[in-house]
């Protein structure tokens, strides 16, 4: 027989993939292999279940191919491998300790292979891989299984919440971290409920749940993996949002542009194409609701008893064996679900006194955890007593300015929390720092007057309280607040709103050349009218709404009655003036008095649009105006939520740390600015922005850099003119200029 | 722009007059080669020279070592060695080494790629006594079924050797063990390509994938282990070389008058008498189990693989030929079988 010629994949003697390859695109007819593959696999399992450990891999084709070949086609042979998922399964999770580290990956990679495949459902794929990732003690393995785990979370929430799988990893999380206190084991648990809490993957009160087992575990690392999760979680959950929402936003009509002008080629196009993919989606993903998330301290079920026991159990017993900074961390989210829920601990503020001196390692971050633990319900006999050791102890005029500033920065911080806790001769002595040569201390000082300028100039000498507080005091309206005594609410920017619809009516009073003060109706018809469009041919549909008006009137506003009602209101126009006056009069008081807009009308949804865009006007334009009211603003700026800071206690101590050096002075300057790489004339610069942004140059650019020999030629012949010649070029010249340009601007 | 300037001076490059200075090196010139080399030796410091030569054990343990070693030269020559050790030792000594220590070396030679390593670890295995192989049967079956389903064709051939040299060796312990039966019965049959209908017929591609040397003399040797093992399987009692078991055999007669049959109430004299029990390894199910008798197996073969096994040789006798007389031994093996029935 002649010797057969072989291709070159057939000279190999097993070839796997090759096989692999070949039952991918037809199953059927390569069954007998399969199935001849499918019995070398079960010998070799056989040889392997006989001796895990020692199943060094020779020969030409080891278990591990095997296994992985078997995976890949498991699709096509589902009866032949019915329990082909359940054998990995049972050889991974009884010999995962003496498996050979690839043979191990291996089988993870199968089974989550198996997975996708659909050969098993994604709890037994969690429930298989869990246990080995708290059991193993291989690094590796315990890195695979978690990005295994983490990546199969997600894929399953990918399109939809799949509710069921969550609930079930949350309760086998919430076990494991309940289950036994003092194992280290629970790390697993906070490490993957955190990535998908920044992943917002769960955002639900179980997960909290989970974490806050965790800061109540008895292990050191589980305790601060939890309490970092609650101080930090949220923050880095909007980052990532951020992060992901502003990846490169690209413009796409220069996009388009540019693909207009420079050269077509396939690939451009399918860049272009897919840019445009990708801007359409980023567009549609714009218009979709923003999800709504709340942040994990306001999902916690009962936060006074979870404040009470992480209290309880790591500060205040002797048995806690936390080190500093734990105890600090611990402290800080203690103080802020005080500060955030308005609890009541009592020992908490006991617990703070010994802390309050300035030889304290990390001071300010106390300091801060104070004054993060005060808020306005706190009784102000439990709070004074602190002041008045912070106020001996860090403020006074042996003191160095750094901590005289940290300490009456301190002192403001609890302060606006709670104004009742100072007594009248300790904050004329504070003020008095104002007149303080050390920069820090005289601007915390001075922070510390305005502040009780405003919540209670009585307490203040006469000569500090300045005119507005003296003015207020005397008309009786600057009251000093009550114990517990709570702001009326209202609706932010309201006032806003009442002036300029106040303003619109009358300038379309005077357009038609009526009285500017009168009211009329038609205004908010047409408003509505605006918005419902529906609604806009049964007009008595919308006729039959019922306007109450700001003076307390009730009438009907027909469209058909309109002209019928006209004289009246003529009539009653006089009485609205009268009362117009008498606004004026009271000026003051009105601005305080509770707009009755709201209460009396229903704000139409162009109303609320409105009002959203003067609330954001007035921010804007209290920002650009004066510093002063811009820092009398500031705390008020700062959202409940956020954390208060040793940052923002030490404040302005670098002012009084006494002269910086040059480099520091010039990093500081630096540090506002944006990074500018060098400097460069106006036009260089412009220049720069227009070839990166792919836009040619201009004539008047192309002729400056013309090569200095091809001008040469016509320089030359420029002086050979004869004066008609000259003539001519100037007379084309002259008449370009009017025509504008060669081609001409006029159309024709 | 400017490009005229510039290509002068380039030109000009090329002939430039490199600069000699007295005291220093002339330039190498651009295509010089560094043709110097430097040499190394290795030296051994110490040796370890001894006067009297190893012993024969210590040599065996050691080519036994060599097994796993990585060139297929030293495997082979290893495997040569123990070979002619175990055959040229005393007649009626023990082995130099027990088998149960030389098996896991051994065997996964089985599966190794080399022909000629397999081969000789065929030729070792045939000096084996026995006696020995019927208590490791159960430890060879899984390598060798491992090796009759091997994607290389030369594996398969050779695994069919040593299974067939098993089935003379110790037949009725091959047949018996755990798994022995179905398993390796189904090895069979996937290597016969005789699973399924379809793949059975001459006209479609048998054992496609691999290397293809499994037309004629290939198919010959698989027909022929086959012929022997359901020889030993379900071979008609009387038929078969091995199976002459009288009811008056010399154990039987050991006992005085009163007592009959008590051997069958003693502790049975093979290596693990209660192997069917399991007691330690996994649990098994139908295909893993042990058949033990004749009337199991046949029970398990006239449900399973009979129809198969039928339709296969009637193909192969169409197919005619080498493989036609090859397949007529199977066909009389079986056709006695059938006839002695599921048993007396």
């Amino acid at each position: 027989m002649v010797k057969r010629k072989l291709g070159a994949l057939e000279k190999v003697e097993a070839d796997l993939p090759n096989l692999q390859h070949k039952i991918r695109r037809d199953p059927k007819s390569y069954i007998e292999d399969f199935r001849a593959q499918h019995y070398q696999y079960e010998s070799h399992r056989e040889i392997f279940m006989a001796a895990p450990s020692a199943a060094t891999d020779t020969g030409i084709i080891s278990l591990r191919e095997l296994i992985d070949f078997i995976s890949h086609v498991a699709d096509c042979y589902p009866e032949i491998l019915k329990d082909f998922p359940q054998q990995l399964i049972d050889m991974l999770m009884q010999h995962h300790l003496v498996l050979e580290p690839e043979l191990r990956e291996k089988i993870v990679g199968s089974i989550v292979l198996l997975k996708k495949k659909d050969l098993l459902d994604s709890a037994t794929l969690l429930h298989t891989l869990f246990p080995i990732l708290i059991t193993t003690p291989s690094k590796t393995l315990r890195a695979l299984l978690f990005q295994k785990i983490l990546s199969e979370l997600r894929q399953a929430n990918s399109k939809t919440t799949n509710h069921k799988l969550n609930r079930t990893m949350q309760t086998v999380l919430f076990n494991l971290v309940t289950s036994d206190r003092t194992s280290s084991k629970a790390l697993w648990a906070i490490k993957i409920t955190r990535e998908l809490w920044k992943r917002q993957i769960w955002t639900d009160a179980k997960a909290v749940e989970v974490m806050k087992e965790a800061a109540l575990s008895e292990n050191e690392k589980v305790i601060v993996g939890g309490v970092r999760f609650f101080l930090g979680g949220d923050k880095e959950r909007e980052d990532m949002e951020d992060e992901s929402s502003d990846e490169e936003t690209l413009d796409i009509g220069r996009l388009r542009h540019t693909l207009q002008i420079n050269k077509k080629s396939k690939k451009k196009a399918r860049v272009a194409e897919k840019a445009m993919a990708t801007h359409k989606k980023k567009e549609r993903k714009k218009n979709q609701p923003h999800p709504l998330n709340f942040s994990a301290l306001h999902l916690l079920h009962d936060p006074q008893g979870f404040a009470d026991s992480m209290f309880t159990k790591h500060l205040q017993s002797s048995r806690a064996k936390l080190n500093l900074e734990q105890k600090l961390l611990v402290l800080q989210l203690v103080s802020r679900l005080v500060g955030l829920h308005k609890l009541h601990i009592m020992s908490l503020y006991s617990y703070f006194q010994k802390f309050l001196t300035p030889r304290q390692p990390s001071v300010t971050s106390f300091l801060a955890s104070l004054a993060q633990a005060s808020h306005d319900l706190v009784p102000p006999d439990v709070l004074e007593p602190l002041i008045q050791k912070i106020a001996n102890e860090f403020v006074s005029e042996a003191s160095a300015g750094e901590v005289a500033t940290a300490g009456l920065n301190a002192i403001r911080e609890i302060c606006v929390r709670q104004p009742l806790a100072m007594n009248e001769t300790l904050l004329q002595d504070l003020v008095m720092y104002k007149k303080s040569k050390d920069k820090g201390v005289m601007m915390a000082s001075k922070g510390l007057l305005s502040l009780y300028r405003d919540v209670g100039a009585q307490m203040l000498k006469k000569r500090d309280r300045g005119k507005e507080a003296s003015m207020g005091l005397r008309s009786g309206e600057k009251e000093q607040r009550r114990f517990g005594q709570q702001d009326i609410g209202g609706i932010e920017g309201l006032e806003l709103l009442e002036k300029w619809k106040e303003e619109e009516r009358r300038k379309r009073r005077e357009e038609k050349g009526l009285a500017s003060d009168a009211e009329d109706d038609e205004d908010e018809e047409d408003d509505w009218a605006a918005w419902n469009i529906e609604d806009d041919d049964d007009s008595d549909d919308s006729g039959e709404w019922i306007n109450v008006e700001s003076d307390v009137e009730i009438e009907l506003s027909d469209s058909e009655d309109e002209g019928k009602n006209r004289p009246s209101k003529k009539s009653k126009q006089d009485d609205a003036e009268a009362k117009e006056k008498e606004k004026e009069k009271e000026d003051a008081a009105q601005e305080a008095k509770l707009s009755t807009l709201a209460t009396t009308r229903i704000l139409t949804p162009a109303d609320l649009a409105k009002l959203a865009e003067l609330r954001a006007q007035a921010s804007v334009e209290s920002a650009v105006n004066g510093s002063r009211s811009r820092r009398a603003a500031q705390p008020a700026a700062r959202h409940t939520d956020d954390p208060l800071t040793a940052a923002e206690i030490e404040g302005l101590a670098s002012l009084s740390a006494g002269k910086a050096t040059r480099e520091e002075r010039i990093a500081h300057a630096r540090e506002g600015k944006p990074d500018r790489e060098e400097h460069k004339s106006k036009e260089g610069r412009r220049r720069e922005r227009k070839q990166e942004q792919g836009k040619s140059t201009t004539n008047k650019e192309k002729a400056r850099r013309k090569n200095f020999l091809m001008t040469l030629g016509k320089a030359k012949s420029k002086n050979k003119r004869s004066l008609v010649e000259t003539r001519a070029v100037l007379k084309a010249h002259h008449e370009r200029q009017k025509r504008g340009g060669k081609r001409g601007n006029l159309g024709n | 722009m400017g490009s005229s300037a510039k290509r002068k001076k380039e030109k000009q490059k090329d002939f430039q007059k490199p600069k000699l200075k007295v005291g220093k090196a002339k330039a190498k010139p651009e295509n010089f080669t560094d043709t110097s080399f430097r040499s190394k030796a290795i030296v051994l410091n110490q040796q370890s020279l001894q006067l009297a030569a190893p012993t024969s054990s210590s040599q065996f343990s050691h080519h036994l070592s060599l097994l796993s070693s990585k060139s297929d030269s030293q495997r082979r020559d290893s495997l040569a060695h123990l070979t002619t050790s175990i055959a040229s030792r005393p007649v009626n000594s023990p082995l130099p080494q027990p088998v149960s220590v030389m098996l896991p070396s051994l065997l996964p030679l089985i599966l190794d790629a080399n022909n000629n390593v397999r081969t000789a670890l065929l030729k070792l295995l045939k000096t084996l006594p026995s006696n020995d192989v019927e208590d490791h049967v159960a430890q060879l079956l899984p390598y060798v079924r491992a090796g009759m389903t091997h994607l290389a064709a030369d594996i398969r051939v050779s695994a069919v050797e040593i299974l067939s040299w098993m089935v003379d060796a110790a037949g009725e312990a091959v047949v018996s063990c755990a798994g022995g039966w179905i398993k390796t019965f189904n090895c069979f049959l996937s290597v016969l390509g005789w699973h399924t209908e379809e793949s059975a017929r001459w006209s479609s591609n048998r054992a496609s994938f691999g290397k293809s040397g499994s037309q004629g003399k290939p198919m010959v040797k698989v027909l022929g282990a086959l012929a022997g093992f359901l020889d030993a399987g379900i071979g008609a009692p009387g038929t078969s070389v091995d199976d002459t078991v009288s009811p008056d055999d010399p154990s039987s007669l050991a006992w005085p008058f009163p007592l009959c049959q008590t051997n069958q109430h003693m502790i049975s004299e093979s290596a693990a008498p209660y192997a069917y029990l399991n007691l330690f390894g996994q649990p098994r199910d139908e295909e893993g189990e042990m058949y033990e008798t004749r009337e199991d197996r046949y029970r398990v073969f006239s449900t399973r693989f009979l129809s198969a096994v039928e339709r296969g040789l009637k193909s192969a006798r169409e197919e005619g030929g080498e493989l036609g007389r090859a397949s007529s031994s199977v066909s009389k093996v079986l056709k006695d079988a059938l006839s002695y029935g599921a048993g007396p």
